[in-house]
């Protein structure tokens, strides 16, 4: 079972009026992988995760993750199921402070009826108390300790890239998908951030899936690498094989470029 | 004349205080569906009317079998509260969950169907209770302990007057510095110096109206006024640990910010909305219930007036917003008692207590106007 990949996606298919967003793509990905998808801007990356978590319901093809089918199923049923996924543009709960961000994920794992919560049964209290723990032990975990009580809004743009992924750790996911998560660092956030996310990976034993721009950071901590462009996987191998592939530099910078460099 | 004006103001406000708590906790209704789904739920006042009948019920069914009109009232609050919360659900399911899942962008879509859904709840009441009395006028019984009418000490009296007069003293403060800064284009300075000559023009006015302010108020209150400040209480208590201390809060709190975000982590957006409507519906079966004990006489559309008074002080206090309905409702009710006390005097009886109601729509007029995000405000983001 384990040996199984966690997410398999068969030739899916996405299209918004007459524009191919997601063409026909298939990626496996094999459990405890740092797998990272490439490509240019408007070539389908933030599209194609949001048919893996379920905000979009594929036209075609079909998606399992751990061996289950997920393919139009709600964002929530799939969340729960160990998906999660931190945002391009930052999505935090601005007005709600940093553990309370970290424990709305945790609300899968919560379990009290009604009943406990109004009459504060100790199963109750119990229940709370090990929410409100373990998320400050995520908060820690991503040294947002300090800043666990202060309202999201309020943290520093760096921090609250970090909150991001404690939330999506709350869920305690099976993968965990990265939309650009190095988008507005400085380069030694950036380094920072890649030996986070090796950590993770290493500590949690997470899969994760990470869309990246930052060419330095996805070549050297990705194992895989698939490149999108207009919607279709062009390619899929190690960081070495992309790297040195015309099609991937002909894909961001033009034909004219390609032929110059090969 | 003065004289009496000032003597009358605690009472009144303590009137309008009791009435405040009931629009408070329908207000809360409104509020937080607005929350979650960003739709007026023009039902909800018929969700209220729905906990005022079944109160009445319960009341009247259960008179002969329990003695005790304490425990007559705590079921009649649980059953009254049930019956809306219930009606509130179906009502989501029902009505507004299908065009949510239809994916109607039209808000005007929504606000219509809440418009129907109220006839429908109106008409449905009166049909039950026609075939089941042959009448849809339902009285709660009158016990002699709810009735029975107390003293309050005189400090608390001099105590509203004081602080009522200061208050009003740093309105105007507030408002003069507001037009120095208009025409004079004055540092902000001036805004606390003001408050300054507030609480001194306080105090010299407490000391002119000496004789007044410690004379007897007579202030009284009755036993079914108290219950219903401390029911309201606990209910506001109770919903305030529920929205920031528990799981359902925080996710209730997660889905009114960004309800898909929230269901990526894992939230079901359908099942939270759901359960805002069942608090919210409680929250207005409990106030049905209250304002049944306060003014005895239900029906099925005794919801319309209170509905629209709530919406109009939680849009006062910030749609949204649940300090802001809570304040909301307490401000419209005070406001409301006042202005129906005190146009009687000043217009010598030409304008009597009926203009309450044009007072308080009013205030919803002027508030939408000038103030669209409410006294409280903060919209939207830091909603519930």
């Amino acid at each position: 079972m384990s040996e199984a990949p966690i997410l398999e996606v068969e030739r899916v298919t996405k299209t918004f009026g007459g524009l191919v967003a997601v063409n026909d793509v298939s990626v496996s990905i094999p459990r405890g992988m740092i797998f990272a998808v490439i490509g240019p801007n408007g070539a389908g990356k933030t599209t194609f995760f949001n048919l893996l978590t379920g905000i979009y319901k594929p036209d075609k093809g079909r998606i399992l993750f751990d061996g289950e089918e997920i393919t139009g199923r709600d964002p929530a049923w799939i969340a729960a199921r160990g998906m999660a996924r931190t945002f391009q543009n930052i999505r935090l709960f601005g007005s709600m402070t940093a553990v309370e961000n970290v424990m709305v994920a945790r609300h899968v794992h919560t379990k009290t009826s009604y009943a406990d919560a109004l009459l504060r049964t100790p199963r109750f209290q119990r229940e709370e108390k090990k929410a409100l723990e373990r998320s400050l032990e995520l908060l820690e975990y991503m040294q947002l300790g300090h800043r666990a009580h202060e309202l999201a809004k309020n943290l520093p743009y760096g921090e609250q890239r970090r909150l991001e992924i404690a939330r999506a750790l709350a869920l305690e996911p099976k993968l965990l998908l990265l939309d650009e998560p190095a988008a507005g660092m400085n380069p030694q956030e950036t380094e920072d951030l890649q030996r986070r996310i090796v950590g993770i990976r290493d500590d949690l034993g997470v899969t994760i899936l990470l869309i990246e721009h930052d060419m330095q950071l996805v070549m050297s901590i990705s194992e895989r690498i698939a490149v999108l462009d207009y919607g279709s996987k062009i390619l899929e191998g190690t960081p070495e094989e992309v790297q040195n592939d015309p099609r991937v530099i002909e894909a961001y910078l033009g034909r004219g470029a390609a032929e110059g460099a090969s | 004349m003065l004289e009496i004006l000032i003597q009358l103001l605690p009472s009144v406000l303590l009137e309008g205080l009791i009435l405040g708590f009931v629009y408070a906790m329908i207000a809360l209704g409104y509020t937080m569906v607005y929350g979650v789904l960003e739709l007026i739920n023009f039902a909800h006042s018929e969700i209220f009317m729905a906990g005022a009948v079944a109160g009445a019920e319960t009341f009247i069914l259960l008179k002969g079998a329990i003695a005790n009109p304490f425990l007559l009232l705590a079921l009649a609050i649980l059953i009254g509260g049930a019956v809306a919360a219930i009606v509130a659900i179906l009502v989501e399911r029902l009505a507004y969950r299908p065009l949510r899942k239809r994916g109607t962008t039209n808000r005007l879509v929504p606000l219509i169907t809440a418009i129907g859904v109220s006839f429908f709840l109106q008409d449905l009441v009166r049909l039950i209770e026609g075939l089941w009395h042959n009448a849809f006028y339902r009285r709660y019984p009158s016990f002699a302990v709810f009735e029975a009418t107390y003293n309050l000490p005189n400090w608390i009296g001099v105590l509203t007057i004081a602080l009522t007069v200061w208050l009003g003293f740093w309105v105007l403060a507030y408002f003069g510095d507001w037009l120095i800064r208009l025409f004079a284009k004055k540092p902000r300075a001036t805004g606390r110096t003001l408050s300054l000559v507030a609480a001194g023009l306080t105090l010299v006015f407490l000391f002119l109206y000496r004789h007044v302010v410690f004379a007897d108020l007579g202030m009284t209150i009755q036993m079914k006024s108290i219950l219903v400040i401390v029911v309201s209480l606990a209910m506001l208590y109770g919903l305030n640990w529920l929205v920031h201390k528990t799981k359902l809060g925080i996710a209730i709190r997660a889905v009114a910010q960004d309800a898909q975000t929230a269901s990526l982590m894992g939230i079901d957006p359908d099942v939270i909305v759901s359960r805002t409507f069942l608090i919210g519906g409680f929250l207005g079966g409990v106030a049905g219930v209250l304002f049944g004990l306060l003014y005895t006489l239900v029906h099925p559309y005794v919801g319309f007036i209170p509905g629209i008074k709530a919406f109009t002080a939680a849009v006062l206090g910030g749609i949204g917003n649940i300090t802001g309905a809570a304040v909301g409702g307490l401000v419209l009710g005070m406001l409301e008692m006042l202005g129906g006390t005190y146009l009687t005097f000043l217009t010598n009886g030409a304008m009597g207590t009926e203009y309450k109601d044009i007072l308080a729509f009013m205030i919803l007029i002027f508030i939408l106007l000038f103030r669209p995000q409410g006294i409280i405000g903060q919209q939207l983001g830091e909603k519930v």
